[in-house]
C-alpha cells in the first residue's frame, strides 16, 4: 500500500443502490427464503396442471350452479384466492421485513454499512433486489398457470388482461415490499406487525363501509384486477357486495405514493437507526 | 490524530459499554487491549460509525464519523464476527465489496486480486467462502479492509482463528502495511499479539481506558504495584532470609526451583538480587525472570487496579 491510487469518488445514492443490488440479488435468489416462495408459487401451478389433466380427460374440473366454468375464469379465480389474497401480501410480509434484518441477523450489515454509500441505498438496492427476484418468480408461476388453463384458442381475447394482471402483481409486490420496508426498518417485531396488517388489518378494514378500506393496500390492488370477485367464503362475499372501486388512475397514484413515501420513510429510517449486533 | 475520542459514552439502555473515554489515536499502529466485555467491541463499533455515542463525541480521520459515509472511502474494516456471504467466492465477495467504494468492475477486480494476494490466498479465492477453514476466513475479512487501500485500517481481533505461521505472516504484513503509511487500530485480547505489532497501547476495562501510550510509560505507570519477580536457585531458603528484611518486599513464596517475591520496588530489588547473585553469598542464582516484563503482566495489573 506504499503507492496509493486516487480513490474514485463515493458512488451517489442512486448508484450505490445499483451496487448494493447487484451484491444482494443472488443471495437473494438463492436464499432459503426463495426455496420456500417457489414451493408456494408452484401450489396454484400444480393445481393448473391438475385442472389441465382433468379437462384433457372430458370432465368440467369446475361448474358453479351446474354452469361448466371456462379456463379463463378459473384463471381469473386463481389471480384472486392464490395471487392477490396470499402470495403477493405474504411476499411481501416475508421479504421486506427482512431486506435490513437478514443482514442484521446473519451480521454481515456491517460490510454494508462500513462503505462510503449511504445506509437509505442499502435499503432502496437490496428493495430493488427484493423486486427483480419475488417478480422472477411469481411472474413465471402466472404465466404457467395461465398457459395451463386457457386454451390457446381464448389466448388472442384474454391477452390484455393477462398483461393487467401480470402488472398489477408486479405492482402488488411493489408497494408491500415497500411497506414492508418500512415496518422492518422502524419496528423491532416486523414481521408479526406485517402478518397482523395482512391478515387482519387489511381484512378488517376491506368489511367496513366507509373510508378505512383506503388505508390499505388491498383496496387499490384489487379496484384495478380485470376478473371479477369470487365469492368463495362469508368473508369475501361480503367484501364483494362491499366493493367499491375507485377509477384506475386513481388507485395507480395512490400506490406510486405509497411506493415512494414508505420506501423515503424506511431509507431515512436505516439512515439514523442503529443497529446493534449479537456478539 | 487518527481517532480522537472526547467524553464518549456508549449505553445499551441501563448497561453502560463505555464511559466517558477520552483518547486520542496518533498514526501508526495502536493496539486496543482488553479482556471480553471490557469495551473493546463498543469502542470499535463507536470509531467505525455503527453506533452512535450516548454522550460525547468521536472524530476518524479529523471528521465525525456517525453518518458521514463519504469517510468510509478512507477506512477499512474488519469485523470481529465469522459472517459472510457463505455462497460467493472469496474473489467474488471482495470484487463486489470493493465496488461499493465506487471502482468500476474490472479497476474492483485487479483490487480485489492484490488485496487476496496480499493475505495469501490467492489459490483458494475462487472456492466458495462456506468452504474456507477459519484462518482462511480471516484472511479474506483482511483482503476486502484492504482492497480499496485505505488510509486507516481498523482490525478488531483480525488474528484469531489463524495458524501460528499465518499470524507471524499476518503480523508483518500489518507492519508492511503501516511503513507503507496506512495507520492501524488493532483490537485484541492476547497482548503478545499486539506486542508483536506495536509498542503504543490503548488498554481497556470496565468500559475505561485505563492506561494509554507507550508499553514503557504504561509500565512506568504500574510501578506502584507490586511487581513479581521469579528467583531460580538452589537454595531458596537463605535467598530469602536475605530478602525478607529488605524495604519494599511484600511477600516470598516456595516454588520448585526457587521461590516468587513480591516487591512495591522493582528497581531496588533487581538491584539487590543482582548483587546477591554477584557475592554468592546465598549460593547460585540461575534465573530472575519476572512476569512483569512481558505486556501480559502489565495488562493484569493494570485491569485489576
Amino acid at each position: 500500500m506504499s503507492t496509493r491510487p486516487p480513490l474514485p469518488a463515493p458512488p451517489t445514492f442512486a448508484n450505490g443502490a445499483i451496487r448494493v443490488f447487484s451484491l444482494s440479488l443472488s443471495e437473494m435468489l438463492w436464499s432459503r427464503r426463495t426455496v420456500f416462495l417457489l414451493l408456494v408459487t408452484g401450489a396454484p401451478v400444480f393445481l393448473a396442471l391438475v385442472a389441465r389433466i382433468v379437462q384433457g380427460s372430458g370432465i368440467v374440473p369446475l361448474r358453479v350452479n351446474g354452469v361448466a366454468v371456462d379456463g379463463a375464469s378459473i384463471f381469473g379465480m386463481m389471480i384472486w384466492v392464490f395471487y392477490l389474497r396470499f402470495i403477493v401480501p405474504v411476499l411481501g410480509v416475508f421479504y421486506g421485513t427482512s431486506l435490513i434484518a437478514d443482514e442484521v441477523e446473519d451480521r454481515t450489515i456491517t460490510y454494508l454499512f462500513t462503505r462510503p454509500i449511504r445506509r437509505g441505498a442499502v435499503l432502496v438496492g437490496k428493495y430493488l433486489a427484493y423486486l427483480v427476484c419475488t417478480t422472477l418468480v411469481v411472474l413465471p408461476s402466472v404465466v404457467l398457470v395461465y398457459f395451463l388453463l386457457v386454451p390457446l384458442g381464448q389466448v388472442a381475447r384474454t391477452f390484455m388482461s393477462f398483461a393487467a394482471d401480470l402488472g398489477l402483481l408486479a405492482l402488488g409486490l411493489a408497494a408491500y415490499g415497500a411497506l414492508f420496508a418500512l415496518v422492518g426498518a422502524a419496528l423491532k417485531r416486523p414481521l408479526v406487525s406485517g402478518l397482523v396488517f395482512v391478515f387482519g388489518w387489511e381484512q378488517v378494514a376491506l368489511l367496513v363501509p366507509g373510508y378505512f378500506r383506503r388505508f390499505t393496500v388491498a383496496h387499490y390492488v384489487q379496484s384495478m384486477v380485470p376478473h371479477a370477485m369470487p365469492s368463495d367464503g362469508v368473508v369475501s362475499l361480503l367484501q364483494s357486495v362491499l366493493k367499491d372501486n375507485p377509477p384506475v388512475f386513481v388507485c395507480l397514484l395512490v400506490l406510486a405514493a405509497i411506493i415512494v413515501a414508505t420506501l423515503w420513510r424506511a431509507a431515512n429510517t436505516v439512515e439514523s437507526r442503529e443497529y446493534v449486533l449479537d456478539q | 490524530m487518527i481517532v480522537a475520542a472526547e467524553h464518549l459514552s456508549k449505553w445499551y439502555g441501563q448497561v453502560s459499554g463505555l464511559n466517558d473515554v477520552s483518547v486520542s489515536v496518533p498514526p501508526g499502529i495502536t493496539g486496543l487491549l482488553g479482556p471480553n466485555g471490557a469495551g473493546k467491541s463498543t469502542f470499535m463499533k463507536l470509531v467505525t460509525g455503527q453506533l452512535r455515542p450516548s454522550k460525547g463525541h468521536v472524530r476518524v480521520l479529523g471528521e465525525p464519523i456517525w453518518g458521514n459515509s463519504r469517510l468510509y472511502q478512507r477506512i477499512g474494516f474488519c469485523p470481529e464476527q465469522d459472517a459472510f456471504y457463505d455462497r460467493m467466492t472469496g474473489r467474488e465477495w471482495v470484487t463486489a465489496l470493493a465496488g461499493l467504494h465506487g471502482f468500476d468492475e474490472r479497476t474492483a477486480a485487479d483490487a480485489a486480486a492484490r488485496a487476496i494476494e496480499a493475505v495469501d490466498l490467492t489459490e483458494a479465492a475462487d472456492r466458495k467462502i462456506g468452504s474456507y477453514s477459519k484462518g482462511m476466513r480471516q484472511r479474506i475479512k483482511l483482503a476486502q479492509a484492504i482492497a480499496h487501500e485505505p488510509e486507516l485500517l481498523i482490525l478488531d481481533e483480525p488474528l484469531s482463528g489463524m495458524d501460528p505461521l499465518m499470524r507471524r505472516r499476518t503480523v508483518r504484513q500489518i507492519k508492511e502495511w503501516a511503513r507503507g503509511g496506512t495507520s492501524v487500530l488493532v483490537s485484541s485480547h492476547i497482548l503478545h499479539e499486539v506486542e508483536a505489532m506495536t509498542s503504543n497501547i490503548l488498554l481497556i476495562n470496565n468500559g475505561r481506558i485505563v492506561a494509554e501510550g507507550d508499553v514503557h510509560q504504561i509500565r512506568e505507570l504500574i510501578d506502584e504495584h507490586p511487581h513479581t519477580v521469579s528467583i531460580r536457585t538452589s537454595h531458596p531458603h537463605a535467598v530469602a532470609r536475605e530478602l525478607l528484611g529488605d524495604e519494599g518486599v511484600v511477600s516470598v513464596r516456595f516454588d520448585p526451583g526457587g521461590l516468587v517475591v513480591e516487591t512495591a520496588r522493582p528497581d531496588a530489588f533487581y538491584a539487590r538480587v543482582t548483587d546477591l547473585a554477584a557475592s554468592g553469598q546465598c549460593g547460585p542464582i540461575s534465573e530472575i525472570t519476572s512476569p512483569d516484563d512481558n505486556l501480559q503482566a502489565v495488562f493484569k495489573y493494570l485491569v485489576k487496579a
